[in-house]
This record gives C-alpha cells, sequence and structure tokens, in this order.
C-alpha cells in the first residue's frame, strides 16, 4: 500500500494531465487550471517549511559540532531571521506596521534585496566571462578530427560576431551567421527531436509505475 | 620553447586578470563601434516598421538585471523606433523583477524626445502613445489572456489607471490590434509567446535574446515563427545602428560602445586558446622525439 | 431626390458575404465573424462589429482596422446571435447584410490536435511492444554509454580516496522531465555509495525536490540493507535563488572536496560556474543535462556529458532493468520513424525545387 498508492496518483494526475490538450471544454480546462494555479501552489508552500527547516538543522548543526567555516553558519542564521522578520513584519516596501525607514536609510525587504541580492547575483553572472575564458583555454585542443572541427567552427562564430569580421573578409560575418543558422540549428533540432521523445517515453514509464526509482528503487 | 610551455599552462588567475584588464579597457575609453546588420535583425526592423496605423507595438519586458546590459539597449532602440515613427508602445512584463528595468527604459527614451520636442503633438505623452500595463500573475494569463481582451487581463496599469480610460487603449482590444509584440527575455519567454499566443490567436512575435541562449532560438526563427532576432549585444548594436541610418535618429548607443569590450574578451579568448593549442602541439612532438 | 442621388455617388462600398460560425476546437464562449473586404478599403478608417442578441437591437461590439476580414467576438454559450459588419469612414458607417444566426457551444474535442494524439498514440504503442518484448525475457541491446560506464569509476576513486561524492540536481522544479531523470539517477548512485560507505552529499535548491531527494536516497539505503549510513544532513535545501545555489556548489566543492561530482538535471547559466570550479579542484565530474544551451559548457569542463535522451536512459541503463530497457528501444524506434518521415520529405522538397522539373510542369 505504501508504494501502491502513491504509484495510483501518479498515474490518475499524469492521465489527467494529458487530458486538457485534446479536450478544450471550459469545465476540464478550469479543472486544470485550478489544479496547477491551486492546489501545486499551496503543496509547494507547505514543502518550503520543510526546506527551510532541513537548511536550519544543518547549520545548526554545524555551529554545535564547530566544523569547518562553522562562523559563517551564525550569518545565514541571523540573515535568515532578520530578513523574515523585516519581510514578514515589514511588509514588501514597508507597509506594515514594522518601521523600516530610520532617518533617509531604508531597509524594507524590496530594498534589501535590489541592493545586495540583485548584484550579487550579477557579479556572480558576470564571473561566467572569467569561467569561460578558463574553461577553454584549458579544454580546446585539437587532439582529433572533431575536436579541431570543433575549435574551427568556434574561432568563425567568435570572430565572425565581432565589427572587425567584416574588415578581415565581407563574407565572414554571413559564414558564421550561416554556421548558426544551418549545422548548428541541424544539430540542435536532432538533439531536441531526441529531447522530446525521450521526454515522453520517461512520462510514460513513470505514469504506468514502470519506472519507480523515484520511489527509491523496487520493492 | 620553454616560454611556450610556461604559457600553455598559466595558472587561471592570470587567464582572469588579462581578461579583466582587456574588457575594462574599451570602457574607460569608449568608442562606437559600427556593425553590418545580419538578417534576423533586419528581418524584426522591418516588421516593427511596417506596422499600419491603427495597431500598436507590444514590448514584453522580461529581463532581470543580470542581463540587463545585453537586453536594455534592445528596449532602448525598440522604443526609440516607434516613438520616432509614432508607433504606438504598450509594455508590459511577466513577472515582477523587470517591472522597475521596464520603467526605467520607458522613462529615459520618453525624456529623450520630449525634451527635443517643439509641440504638444511632437511630444511623446502617457497614455496617448504609449502605457505600461505592468504585470499580472501568473504568466499564462496575460498570454491567453489579451487574445480576447487586453484591458480585462490589466484592468489598471502599471500607475494606476484604469486601462479602459486610456486614449490608447479605447481602439486596442486584444491580439488583432498589436502588429507585433517583441519580448526580451534572458529565458525563455519569447517561445512562451510562441507556444501560447501566436498558435492561438496568430499574434506576430519577435525576440531580444542573451547571446548564449541563441541557438535555442534560431530554429523558431527558421520556420518564421519569430519575425525577426536580436541576438546578444552585437543585435541591440545592430538595431541601433538601423535606427541611426534609417531613421536619422541620433543618440547614445550603449551596445555599440560596449562592442569594443566584447571584441577585446573575443580576441583575448582565441589569443589563449591559441597559446594553450600550440603548448600542447610541442609537447607532444617533444614527447613524440622522446619515444623514439 | 437630389439628395438620394447625391448620397448614391458618394456612399462606399458595405463588406460582403458577412458570415458567422462558433468558432472550432475551443472551451465555447466565442464566435468568429468573416467577411469579404469592402471594395473602398483603401480609404476606410476601419470595419465596427455589431451584433443582434436573439432579435434584440444590434449593439457595437469590436472594431478592426481595414485589410482584416476575421473577428472572433466573446459571447454566451447557445445564445442565437446575428451580426452585420459596417465600413466606417469619417464617422459614416456602410452596413452589410445580417449574417446567418449562430450560437456558440463548447467543444469536446480539439481537431487540431488530431495528429499529434495519432503520433502520441502510435509512439506510446511502439514503446509499449518493446516493454512487452522485454517482459517475455528478449534479451535486448543498448549501446555503450561512456559517461555511465564511468560512474562505478566515479564512485571508486571516491572510495579509495575517502572523499565524498557531490550530487547536484540542478536548479529544476520537481515537475521537470531533466530532474525526475535526476531522481532515478540518484537512487542508483545512493545504492552504490552505500554499498562502499562512501559519503553522499545532495544540496538542493529546491524545497520539494529536496524532500523527494531525501526519501529517494533513505529508501535507496534502505534497499540494501543499510539504512543506518543515511545522513540527514547530507541531503539538504540550500536556496532556490540560481547564483546563490552556484555560490553554494562552489563552496561545498572547496571545503569538502569530493573526489567526484555529478551534475544531473536542469542548468542554466550557473551550469559553467559550478563545473569549471569543479575542475579546479580535480574531481571527476560526470554531467547531464537535457538544456542544449548548457551542454558545450558541460562538454568544456566535465569529463563525461550525458547529451538529451542519454540522461533519460540513464536509469535503464545503471539498473540494467528489461522493463525500462524496453522503453528505450521503442523511444529509438519512434526516432527512427520520425527520422524515416523527414528524409522522404526533405528528398520530396528538393525534388520538386530543381528548376529542370518545370520542363515537365
Amino acid at each position: 500500500m505504501k508504494r501502491r498508492f502513491p504509484l495510483l496518483l501518479v498515474f490518475i494526475f499524469g492521465i489527467m494531465g494529458i487530458i486538457p490538450y485534446y479536450i478544450p471544454h471550459a469545465a476540464y480546462q478550469n479543472f486544470d487550471n485550478g489544479l496547477r494555479n491551486d492546489f501545486l501552489r499551496i503543496l509547494s508552500a507547505f514543502a518550503i517549511i520543510l526546506g527551510l527547516v532541513s537548511l536550519m538543522r544543518v547549520h545548526h548543526d554545524k555551529i554545535k559540532r564547530k566544523r569547518e567555516n562553522w562562523q559563517f553558519s551564525y550569518v545565514l542564521i541571523i540573515g535568515f531571521v532578520v530578513s523574515g522578520i523585516i519581510g514578514l513584519l515589514g511588509g514588501v516596501e514597508g507597509e506594515l506596521f514594522l518601521p523600516t525607514r530610520i532617518a533617509g536609510f531604508q531597509f524594507d525587504i524590496q530594498t534589501l534585496y535590489l541592493n545586495i541580492i540583485v548584484p550579487l547575483g550579477s557579479t556572480m553572472f558576470a564571473l561566467l566571462a572569467f569561467f569561460m575564458a578558463s574553461a577553454s583555454y584549458r579544454a580546446f585542443r585539437a587532439r582529433s578530427l572533431e575536436s579541431s572541427l570543433l575549435l574551427g567552427a568556434a574561432f568563425i562564430i567568435m570572430i565572425g560576431v565581432l565589427p572587425l569580421a567584416d574588415r578581415i573578409s565581407t563574407h565572414l560575418p554571413s559564414f558564421a551567421q550561416w554556421v548558426m543558422d544551418i549545422p548548428n540549428v541541424a544539430a540542435k533540432r536532432g538533439i531536441t527531436f531526441g529531447i522530446a521523445l525521450g521526454g515522453i517515453a520517461t512520462s510514460l514509464k513513470i505514469i504506468l509505475g514502470i519506472e519507480r526509482s523515484w520511489l527509491g528503487g523496487k520493492e | 620553447m620553454k616560454v611556450i610551455e610556461y604559457l600553455s599552462q598559466l595558472d587561471r588567475r592570470i587567464v582572469y586578470l588579462v581578461l579583466a584588464f582587456a574588457v575594462m579597457l574599451p570602457l574607460i575609453i569608449p568608442s562606437v563601434q559600427r556593425v553590418r546588420v545580419m538578417t534576423p535583425v533586419a528581418k524584426l526592423f522591418n516588421a516593427v516598421d511596417a506596422i499600419p496605423d491603427d495597431r500598436i507595438l507590444m514590448i514584453d519586458f522580461d529581463y532581470d538585471p543580470q542581463t540587463l546590459p545585453e537586453m536594455e539597449p534592445m528596449g532602448i532602440a525598440l522604443l526609440r523606433h516607434a516613438f520616432q515613427k509614432r508607433i504606438r508602445v504598450a509594455a508590459l512584463s511577466l513577472y515582477v523583477q523587470p517591472l522597475g528595468l521596464a520603467k526605467r527604459a520607458l522613462d529615459q527614451v520618453t525624456e529623450e524626445f520630449n525634451q527635443r520636442a517643439t509641440s504638444y503633438a511632437d511630444s511623446v505623452i502617457y497614455g496617448r502613445d504609449y502605457v505600461f500595463l505592468g504585470w499580472q500573475p501568473p504568466p499564462i494569463v496575460p498570454l491567453l489572456g489579451m487574445g480576447i481582451s487586453i484591458t480585462s487581463v490589466y484592468t489598471r496599469d502599471y500607475y494606476g489607471y484604469r486601462t479602459d480610460s486610456l486614449p490608447m487603449m479605447r481602439r486596442v482590444r486584444n491580439f488583432n490590434d498589436v502588429g507585433i509584440l517583441v519580448s526580451l527575455s534572458g529565458a525563455t519567454a519569447p517561445l512562451w509567446w510562441v507556444a501560447y499566443s501566436q498558435t492561438r490567436f496568430g499574434v506576430a512575435v519577435g525576440a531580444g535574446i542573451t547571446a548564449v541562449s541563441a541557438s535555442e532560438f534560431y530554429q523558431y526563427y527558421q520556420t518564421g515563427q519569430f519575425s525577426g532576432l536580436m541576438i546578444g549585444m552585437k543585435g541591440a548594436a545592430e538595431y541601433e545602428e538601423l535606427v541611426e541610418t534609417k531613421l536619422m535618429l541620433v543618440d547614445r548607443r550603449k551596445a555599440s560602445e560596449a562592442l569594443g569590450s566584447l571584441t577585446a574578451a573575443h580576441l583575448t579568448m582565441i589569443a589563449f586558446i591559441i597559446i594553450g593549442n600550440v603548448g600542447y602541439f610541442v609537447r607532444r612532438r617533444s614527447r613524440k622525439g622522446v619515444v623514439k | 431626390m437630389t439628395f438620394v442621388i447625391l448620397a448614391g455617388i458618394f456612399a462606399l462600398a458595405p463588406p460582403t458575404g458577412v458570415n458567422a460560425y462558433d468558432t472550432p476546437n475551443d472551451g465555447g464562449g466565442s464566435v468568429t465573424v468573416e467577411w469579404q473586404l469592402s471594395s473602398d478599403d483603401a480609404i476606410i478608417e476601419g470595419y465596427e462589429i455589431y451584433r443582434s442578441e436573439e432579435g434584440k437591437d444590434y449593439d457595437l461590439v469590436g472594431f478592426i482596422g481595414r485589410g482584416r476580414t476575421r473577428y472572433e467576438d466573446e459571447t454566451e454559450n447557445d445564445i442565437a446571435y446575428t451580426y452585420q459588419v459596417a465600413a466606417l469612414n469619417n464617422s459614416e458607417r456602410f452596413f452589410s447584410e445580417t449574417s446567418p444566426p449562430v450560437m456558440s457551444k463548447p467543444q469536446l474535442f480539439d481537431r487540431d490536435a488530431t495528429m499529434l494524439l495519432i503520433g502520441m498514440i502510435i509512439f506510446c504503442a511502439i514503446i509499449l511492444y518493446f516493454i512487452n518484448q522485454a517482459r517475455r525475457g528478449k534479451k535486448l541491446f543498448i549501446r555503450k554509454i561512456t559517461g555511465l560506464d564511468a560512474v562505478d569509476e566515479a564512485v571508486g576513486r571516491a572510495t579509495e580516496m575517502g572523499r565524498p561524492i557531490l550530487y547536484c540536481m540542478g536548479i529544476g522544479l520537481v515537475d521537470y522531465i531533466a530532474t525526475i531523470a535526476s531522481f532515478n539517477i540518484l537512487g542508483e548512485i545512493a545504492k552504490k555509495t552505500g554499498q562502499y560507505e562512501t559519503p553522499l552529499i545532495v544540496p538542493t535548491s529546491d524545497p520539494v525536490v529536496y524532500t523527494v531527494a531525501r526519501e529517494i536516497v533513505k529508501e535507496s539505503y534502505a534497499t540494501i540493507g543499510r539504512p543506518d549510513l543515511f545522513d540527514s544532513d547530507k541531503v539538504y535545501f540550500v536556496t532556490d535563488s540560481q547564483f546563490a545555489y552556484a555560490a553554494a556548489i562552489d563552496g561545498v566543492m572547496l571545503r569538502e572536496k569530493p573526489a567526484a561530482n555529478f551534475f544531473i538535471g536542469y542548468f542554466k547559466a550557473e551550469s559553467l560556474i559550478m563545473a569549471e570550479t569543479g575542475a579546479s579542484t580535480g574531481a571527476i565530474q560526470i554531467a547531464g543535462t537535457d538544456q542544449i544551451t548548457q551542454l558545450p559548457f558541460f562538454v568544456t569542463a566535465c569529463d563525461f556529458t550525458l547529451i538529451g535522451e542519454e540522461l533519460y536512459a540513464a536509469s535503464a541503463y545503471i539498473s540494467k532493468e528489461p522493463l525500462l530497457l524496453g522503453a528505450i528501444k521503442g523511444e529509438d524506434l519512434g526516432k527512427i520513424v520520425i527520422l524515416s518521415i523527414l528524409a522522404i520529405a526533405s528528398v520530396i522538397g528538393l525534388l520538386t525545387r530543381f528548376p529542370i522539373l518545370n520542363l515537365f510542369r
């Protein structure tokens, strides 16, 4: 029963998820929308509590056992508690009862998000350029015919998209565009077909209960 | 030989340092790089240019601060194009985050035009020439709802005005009155517009996307599902080029200025790859020599 | 009399052939009105659409620009409507004839999706056939997937070095196919690591994914008879913020120094940040994603990469479960069918475009 009930649920909801694509009737569409928009959201909201409890427990344990860099766990816990209080009691833009402004200094959750999280995220994203440089420097070697072709195509595209490509040859930007338009799209389409069919097959296996690894293995 | 071997096994921190200098230098001494306009951008420009008087341009601002450097110049170039040709614009966003960025772009271009305007007719007036619809959750609601009625989905605009009271929206009912919808996104929002809005209601869709995700969108451009594409910083620079050359509108071209850094970064990476490969071949040859 | 003559001379032509019908393949509440353009279409402002409900007065329901011949009206089901279309010019209206009455109704089946349904049934039938073959004991061959053969090597290496294994599931939600495929692989890897008592670290970026991953690891250890190995502090939720998650994974890699990193699931821009950091620690790295844009980064930075549907096949490949292998065979046959159709269609397309064929037309 412990395994049969989840498998039954997966089967029922899996079939119910396919039906809206074929039945436009408002009665079923409204039911499907309610399932996706309301039911799933409520489920996710409860799951957040589980996730947060796990996170707090991990860091509390780290502090208790004084594991490596345990001091940073204090930073996480304090940040979590402070932003939780400001957000829940102060509102998104300070509209609730907790004051989120001292003189000209604003610290409502929107300000904290825009001035701390967003720049940090942008910084991490900007690191990508450097990681790309070191990865390509380390890994792009013309070891074989395939890797040489890859290298050649990479050079053509990297130069072809630059304004100076026109000065090297007037045909270079067009050729780079052709590589992106034709061989690149052909390869991507092939992979997309495989992914789409693989997705259908995987979904079918899960709906029919053939694939049970997500339950923790078969019995 | 030893120099080559040393260069091909550099500490990655040296690579980062050289790249950082290469990217920073053109930003300190900015210059506008002129570009050749490629077909995907030209098609998008023409599609926007051909919007009839009774239809509007709809722009979905769907980028976040991380992709702002690539996407904002696209939005600004589009707005300049529309306002110069007196094409009415409806701006919206599928998520909360990009709202502030959308407003920033709208305010900037509006101010540019109003500083040059010599009369009320020349000016860009909110409600008459453009509206900012704001955001409605979840994303699927505007994608499908606007096919029936835009003002039913966005009953109030970003500023709180009733959308059906705005002069521009009185003759704009749904996607039938949208000439083209251009989605500026760092993620897959343009594909949602195609999958939902274009499939159901036939609205023409164009996209402005980041360079790294270009390969995902080319297949849709090839099939004609996208009327045109702007890809990354270069795509934005190409659109800026068209706005300047075809509409004779000269303004600051941020994407074109940034191309200097892009060029320097690409050339630096190419140089490092070449050095790495030269070192690899030198070592391989010396190993073969030892074996013999 | 003069007025009538003048009105006749200066009147514009109204639209003709007005037809209204229930919009097909929808959930009701919509009527489509079509007409033929007015012969003066070039000079008018546009067309106004008027509607009468069950014989009452006509009300204006919509406006559409010139050059257009179709309008979709929002209606109530099972009420008879008639329509007129008027060409509008300088506040003057030139009305068409009335359309026949029409009622909107919801449809039970979307006929536009018929081919899709047929295709899906055929594909599912192929898969079920091969699953049935596998059930009957037929041996099914699957080609070698190097990335999956390396899983044993990666686990062995970590065990020898006495270092943990990091399993990163990406930033996908629980309903993403890549995340589900990752769950399947996580179960198999948890069993392997359990057999060798190698620590397995699984930081997740979604609370629901965390709860499922935790149960999978716990059940996997229980399946091999070692429930005591499960450490709830090793499977944990980090954050759902993309780059904060990448920073956290980087931190784990630099502090814990895992000997093997698995990046299996749905990834976006953070993929290279994690993979390159892992490469700098000297770990063996196996990646798998269905995100086409991230594949080049994984191929560059990782030792082995599962591309696209190799990720979905991984569970079957590792477990060698006959039923799962049967589904992969079915998937491959489905691809062959599609490729054959594409090839035939391409040949036909090429042949019909040869200029020389014009001689025969």
